[in-house]
């Protein structure tokens, strides 16, 4: 093909989308219909991204060449990508290289709460949940997120599940990290050549650091971290019956307040528990974890009614180490008291005093 | 495909997931944004293949191409092939954040050519993969929507629309297909809350309850530790009457699936451990001169390779000693993040090189 030259040959709009404009130039492709054109059948302009390898033989970026007056248009099928560089060949010459640009609005999102947000946490620790104030980006965990040992300020390398898949919920606002499971199970072949991921008695540092980015792009407002100190393992099945319950006046809209004597895990705690009054109805109400996550307390809707109340617990509220009602993390074998617990929800009868 | 279900429509991929192929050439996808599988008919154009080789280099950079991105913008999720053209199917993820966006990739074999695959106007089904909040979860993320998602409501004289979605989700970590009367798709998944080692089994066609149709999957460690956790990959063999499966913390453990009872606890035998600092990626099954065989992609060490009937033989680890287990080689093939069956005698493999440039590359089963 001859080369076809273009008077210019710039980032634009074309029908609403973006598209790079080449002014000039449908008289010189010649009898190039108006509106939409399968690229394929017209290789005369060709749009790649600029990449890290010799693009020998890569394909042409998807989109369509749309006649507009004198100009065509190539208006991609996937959206140009902020900051990156992409080569406009025309006839197979390289007649331009554009670079989009790349807003740099200012940071506004921010870490919100790390969990637990117990001073010390048993060595055997498995989950971390990271709360931000706005959507994020997937991606960004592995190299953004760290345990940094609190004496040294040297990262405790290979502490936390590595690769694989992020976890999320569904609006990317909260994050779940979790500790290397293959570093705490007992008996495996990890825990014996690596060890645990934490030292008891060794303190460390939970840090989020400003390049973990926002769905938008943006880097955070700033780094955020939370220090623990690290106690004993905890290998106990969560025994909602050893908890202690200080039952409320009745009549009255005075909190339920239920002490559990150890940590739980706070994402599990908000919805693991919840109250049923005499009539077996739930009880309506604002419930929230206490400090450390060691309590919780729902202050009811209306005044608590007479009678017998049930604290509903689903089995799976598990502990910092990811003991629950129903099991342990790990079970010996050996050990009589690791043997399973209840698999269907437990109740704990209190009556408003 | 109306036999199976599917019906003109859309699937609306948020997050790419795992793929697999199921039967009569449709594609499963795990989408984990939404927590949905969908079945699509790709209506591949390709002829039947042959039984050769395919290679090719910088399948990252070409896809990049393709998309309008650098390859670093390329998040390749998962891979497989169709069972009759041997086109390469990968789940990609094109670009981060809002701007993200999951793309289906069709590589032809055996000219290498790269396009997208529509999915919206195609056949489709859909099921939702159960972490659905349980209906005593109230608890949801409420933020204000852009467009006319979400519900109404009103308070104090204003209405306004709001998006509720559930804190807790489940991402797919593998999907596998068996066939039977009906199929089903094995899926395993990974909670952001609870620490729990469900492999949910879908019969295919898709009915209307999947939430019972689960099992617990236990395994012991050197006879000491019994735990659950959950499954990172796995792979069904002998045609579907068992699996094999590799978790999270690493061991590898065979249990049976022919059988089994929904809602069974199931508790497994470790066979092997791939060691510490180390994650499963991905497992294939392929034969060679009548033996059934396991390839065992991971992060740490060369391809692993175990025979059928060294893992049926094998007694339940009790010692924690290294090398454990079953017998097996481990290949001079490092960077394979993912494996697929390309034909009879070939495996396919994504392989990262010390670059960071991703390849496809054949294996020859005769030779592995």
């Amino acid at each position: 093909m001859s080369r076809v030259a273009a008077a210019s040959i710039a980032w634009s709009q074309c029908g609403g989308a973006d598209c790079v404009r080449l002014s000039g130039l449908a008289a010189g492709l010649g009898g190039l219909a108006a509106g939409p054109s399968d690229l394929a059948a017209r290789p005369g302009v060709e749009v790649r991204p600029e990449l890290g390898v010799v693009a020998g033989g890569f394909p042409a970026m998807a989109g369509r060449l749309v006649r507009d007056g004198d100009d065509v248009c190539f208006v991609p099928r996937f959206p140009f990508v902020d900051g990156t560089r992409y080569t406009i060949a025309v006839g197979g010459a390289t007649a331009a290289v554009l670079t989009r640009p790349r807003p740099q609005p200012p940071a506004t999102t921010e870490v919100l709460a790390i969990y637990p947000t117990a001073a010390k946490v048993p060595r055997n620790l498995l989950r971390f949940y990271i709360w931000f104030s706005a959507p994020m980006s997937e991606g960004y965990a592995a190299g953004h997120v760290r345990l940094v040992d609190a004496a040294s300020n040297e990262p405790l390398t290979g502490a936390v599940l590595p690769g694989g898949s992020e976890l999320w919920s569904a609006d990317r606002r909260r994050l779940t990290i979790l500790l290397d499971p293959a570093r705490i199970k007992r008996g495996l072949t990890a825990q014996r050549q690596a060890g645990y991921p934490l030292r008891r008695g060794a303190p460390f540092r939970v840090v989020v650091d400003d390049g973990f980015r926002d769905a938008l792009g943006r880097a955070l407002r700033g780094a955020a971290e939370r220090g623990y100190a690290v106690g004993a393992d905890e290998r106990r099945r969560v025994d909602p019956g050893a908890w202690t319950v200080l039952a409320p006046s009745g009549g009255t809209r005075e909190p339920l307040e239920v002490e559990f004597g150890r940590p739980l895990d706070q994402g599990l705690l908000a919805r693991c528990l919840h109250v049923t009054g005499p009539d077996g109805q739930p009880v309506a109400g604002g419930a929230e974890p206490g400090p450390g996550e060691r309590s919780w307390r729902l202050t009811p809707g209306q005044p608590w009614a007479p009678g017998g109340h049930r604290l509903v617990v689903d089995p799976v509220l598990e502990d910092l180490a990811g003991n629950s009602v129903s099991r342990v993390f790990d079970r010996d074998l050996a050990r009589p008291e690791d043997r399973p617990g209840p698999d269907q929800p437990v109740t704990v009868a209190f009556r408003p005093r | 495909m109306s036999e199976y279900g599917l019906r003109p429509g859309s699937a609306d991929v948020q997050s790419a997931g795992p793929i697999t192929f199921g039967p009569a050439g449709i594609l499963f996808l795990a989408d984990n944004g939404s927590a949905t599988v969908f079945a699509v008919d790709v209506a591949d154009p390709g002829r039947a293949a042959g039984p050769e080789p395919f290679d090719l280099a910088d399948v990252d950079a070409r896809i990049g191409s393709y998309l309008g991105c650098e390859s670093g913008d390329v998040d390749i999720r998962d891979m497989a092939v169709h069972p009759v053209s041997h086109a390469v199917y990968l789940s990609v993820q094109r670009g981060r954040g809002d701007a993200g966006q999951a793309v289906l990739v069709r590589i032809g074999v055996p000219d290498g050519t790269v396009t997208d695959v529509p999915l919206d106007q195609v056949p489709v089904a859909q099921t939702a993969i159960g972490d659905a909040p349980a209906a005593d979860d109230q608890r949801q993320d409420v933020t204000l929507p852009t467009g006319d998602q979400g519900e109404e409501i009103t308070y104090g004289g204003r209405t306004i629309r709001i998006l509720r979605r559930p804190i807790r989700t489940s991402t797919v970590t593998d999907m596998a297909y068996v066939d039977g009367d009906p199929g089903a798709l094995l899926v395993a998944g990974l909670s952001n809350e609870e620490f729990s080692s469900r492999l949910r089994r879908i019969p295919f066609p898709f009915g209307d309850d999947v939430t019972g149709n689960s099992l617990e999957i236990f395994h012991v460690s050197h006879g000491k530790w019994e735990t659950a956790a959950p499954i990172r990959t796995f792979v069904p063999y002998d045609h579907g009457a068992s699996i094999l499966a590799s978790y999270t913390c690493t061991p590898v453990v065979h249990f049976p699936l022919a059988g089994l009872a929904p809602g069974s606890k199931v508790v497994g035998r470790t066979v092997a451990e791939l060691g510490s600092m180390n994650q499963p990626l991905d497992m294939v099954s392929f034969a060679d001169e009548g033996e059934e065989y396991l390839l065992v992609a991971n992060s740490s060490h060369g391809l692993i390779k175990i025979a059928c009937r060294d893992i049926d033989g094998q007694a339940a680890l009790t010692t924690p000693q290294e090398p454990v287990g079953v017998p097996r080689e481990t290949k001079d093939l490092e960077g394979i993040t993912r494996l697929a069956n390309l034909n009879g005698g070939y495996v396919l493999a994504l392989q990262v090189d010390g670059d960071g440039r991703r390849h496809l590359r054949s294996l020859k089963s005769a030779s592995l």
